[in-house]
């Protein structure tokens, strides 16, 4: 069942007066279930098209179809609704709530989603107990190591259910054990059947994905399947 | 849900800048507290003002000689003579008390000091009238009065101008105009009442004013003291009726005296308190627009600095309302924070000028809803601007926003 499928989708920006194409028509499909990897150095596309796959950013033309549902014109507000229910997201910074508890920072998506209390709370414990925090609800992220800040965030991009989990370099922050920790319990999420797209520079990152697509100057340069050595 | 995540998110906010969040509330708690201050002062002052016209001659009218007029010419003033008063005495259709007084000064002295004094004189029921008590010896008889005695009440600040004591001065010879009077009585100190002291003024018997110090029949003034069951208005006509056949006025022509109602000054004294007011809450409101304009800034500031908070936020799925729900309602907080505050400080101000002033200490409930509900608009009002700018931000951009 396919997920993600984009036509020929474009993105420029103005930069002054000249304008710089940053996608020059990606063609895509993701089926439920892939464990990908985005490729490609920086400037290559490679965020931009996160941001429009990942509803934070709309394309200037061609067309996206998120659950055979087109995203490519949706208002604002409807894609804020879509990032809120479809799509959860891994930065590279972890983007938490200095000041909120891993709990609170977790619930935010349900409070967006307009969730009661009770039910949130629930939810968002039983979040942090699949990424194995159930110890440190009430810690601030500053009370949180990196690896364990980064699995909190990984607990609030899934809270929601999300038909997809976006990772932005989501061991750029990490030292490497961490860092594998971290791509471990992404394995974990993908065995048992979450969807989920990260874009990595690092080739040991991406060869830990089944299917790795890389870009170069806005255009899709490869995809290929990775045959993992059991 | 989104309200108290609202609410969450702006007191962490404020409680993270702490110091900020109190320069920036500081001119809307001061435009607060003036405005409470001062409508409590303004009020305690009326209150205040009412108690002492009530107590000292608020039921007390004084009539004047003025002017005769008949068709724009003036035939000079008809003085009031001590049968004037006689004759609203003796008229018993109103329930009231009534003296003369004659005025004036004169050199007083006593040991080897004197001075100028105000000397009045009276009947015997002056004291009473004016609610002034004597603190020792007597007050005149009558049959002082009758007898023109050389006799005297002194005030208690004639005897310190005299550089004594009134204890020395009871029952010793006062000379006025170098002829000695006796000292009979002290009064209890009045302290000032507005524009005259009866502190430092000396008491005698009409009819002695009129033939030994004066010289004259006429009266610089009648003061009527009309009974607490009485209406002033009938007893103003009263007065009226009764001088006017004295006086022999007929249909037509003016009076040629004035009866002046104390309320009078209490209606004009309560109007220069109410414009007090006015421009003191207009000096607050100034503040609190001054206040508002800060906390604007303040929250531009903030949008700014947070701008990956908001990125993030609408990456988690806030919508345009939630992210401007968000800043006004931190705004909005900080201004109700300084309101409150200002509310408190400004009651404590009255406090201390109350206590000062020996006023009960009252702050009307409208004041404080009032103001607090207003430093909250103010907190709408200006947070808006900010509260778009934040919920307009483009959320791929502000994530990566250094």
């Amino acid at each position: 069942m396919s997920i993600i499928k984009t036509a020929d989708l474009k993105r420029s920006f103005s930069m002054g007066t000249q304008s710089v194409e940053a996608l020059r028509g990606i063609n895509l499909d993701v089926n439920a279930g892939e464990f990908i990897a985005i490729m490609g150095p920086s400037g290559s596309g490679k965020t931009t098209l996160m941001n429009i796959i990942g509803c934070l950013d709309t394309p200037t033309s061609g067309k996206y179809f998120l659950n055979n549902q087109e995203v490519s014109k949706l208002k604002d507000d409807d894609l804020a609704r879509i990032r809120n229910k479809e799509i959860g997201f891994v930065f590279q910074s972890f983007h938490l709530l200095a000041r909120s508890s891993a709990l609170d920072n977790v619930m935010l998506p349900l409070k967006y989603a307009g969730e009661k209390k009770n039910i949130a709370t629930e939810r968002a414990k039983a979040s942090l107990n699949d990424v194995g925090l159930q110890d440190r609800m009430s810690h601030s992220p500053s009370e949180l190591s990196g690896g364990q800040q980064q699995r909190v965030a990984i607990a609030r991009a899934l809270v929601n259910s999300p038909s997809i989990l976006f990772a932005d370099e989501p061991t750029g922050n990490l030292d490497s054990q961490t860092g594998d920790d971290v791509m471990a319990l992404f394995k974990q999420l993908h065995k048992n059947g979450q969807t989920i797209i990260v874009i990595t520079h690092e080739e040991d990152i991406a060869n830990q994905a089944e299917r790795v697509i890389t870009i170069r100057d806005g255009l899709i340069e490869s995809d290929k399947l990775v045959h993992e050595n059991e | 849900m989104l309200f108290v995540e609202s609410l969450y998110s702006a007191i962490n906010s404020i409680r993270a800048n702490a110091t900020r969040s109190f320069l920036t509330s500081l001119a809307i708690i001061i435009g607060t507290a003036s405005v409470i201050a001062m409508i409590a002062i303004g009020e305690g002052a009326q209150n205040a003002l009412n108690d002492e016209i009530d107590e000292l001659g608020g039921r007390v009218l004084s009539v004047y000689a003025s002017q005769r007029k008949r068709g724009g010419v003036t035939y000079g003033s008809n003085p009031l003579i001590i049968k004037d008063a006689e004759a609203l005495r003796d008229d018993t259709k109103v329930d009231w008390k009534i003296t003369p007084s004659i005025e004036g000064s004169r050199q007083i002295k006593f040991g080897n000091n004197n001075m100028s004094a105000g000397i009045s004189g009276h009947w015997t029921n002056y004291f009473d009238i004016q609610g002034y008590k004597i603190s020792s010896g007597r007050n005149f008889t009558e049959n002082e009065n009758l007898s023109r005695k050389r006799v005297a009440v002194i005030g208690p600040k004639v005897a310190t101008e005299l550089k004594t004591s009134p204890r020395t001065m009871l029952n010793k010879e006062l000379l006025i105009s170098g002829v000695p009077f006796r000292v009979i009585g002290i009064l209890e100190s009045e302290g000032s009442s507005g524009w005259r002291s009866p502190d430092d003024n000396v008491y005698v018997p009409l009819l002695t004013a009129s033939d030994r110090i004066y010289g004259r029949k006429t009266v610089n003034s009648i003061s009527v003291s009309i009974s607490n069951d009485q209406n002033i208005e009938e007893a103003m006509v009263a007065i009226e009726q009764v001088l006017r056949r004295q006086h022999d006025i007929g249909p037509g022509v003016d009076n040629d005296f004035r009866i002046n109602d104390w309320s009078q000054y209490s209606d004009l004294r309560n109007e220069a308190v109410a414009i007090f007011t006015i421009l003191i809450t207009g000096i607050a409101g100034i503040s609190l627009l001054v206040g508002g304009i800060g906390v604007m800034n303040i929250m531009l500031v903030s949008v700014t600095e947070r701008t990956r908070e908001i990125g993030l936020r609408k990456a988690l799925g806030a919508t345009h309302r939630a992210i401007m729900m968000q800043f006004i309602v931190e705004a909005m907080l900080l201004c109700l924070l300084g309101g409150i505050i200002g509310v408190i400080l400004g009651a404590g101000m009255y406090y201390i000028f109350s206590s000062f002033q020996e006023w009960a200490f009252y702050i009307p409930l409208g004041a404080i809803i009032g103001s607090i509900t207003f430093s909250a608009a103010v907190g709408l009002f200006f947070g808006i601007w900010p509260a778009r700018r934040a919920a307009k931000l483009d959320p791929a951009l502000s994530l990566r926003y250094e």
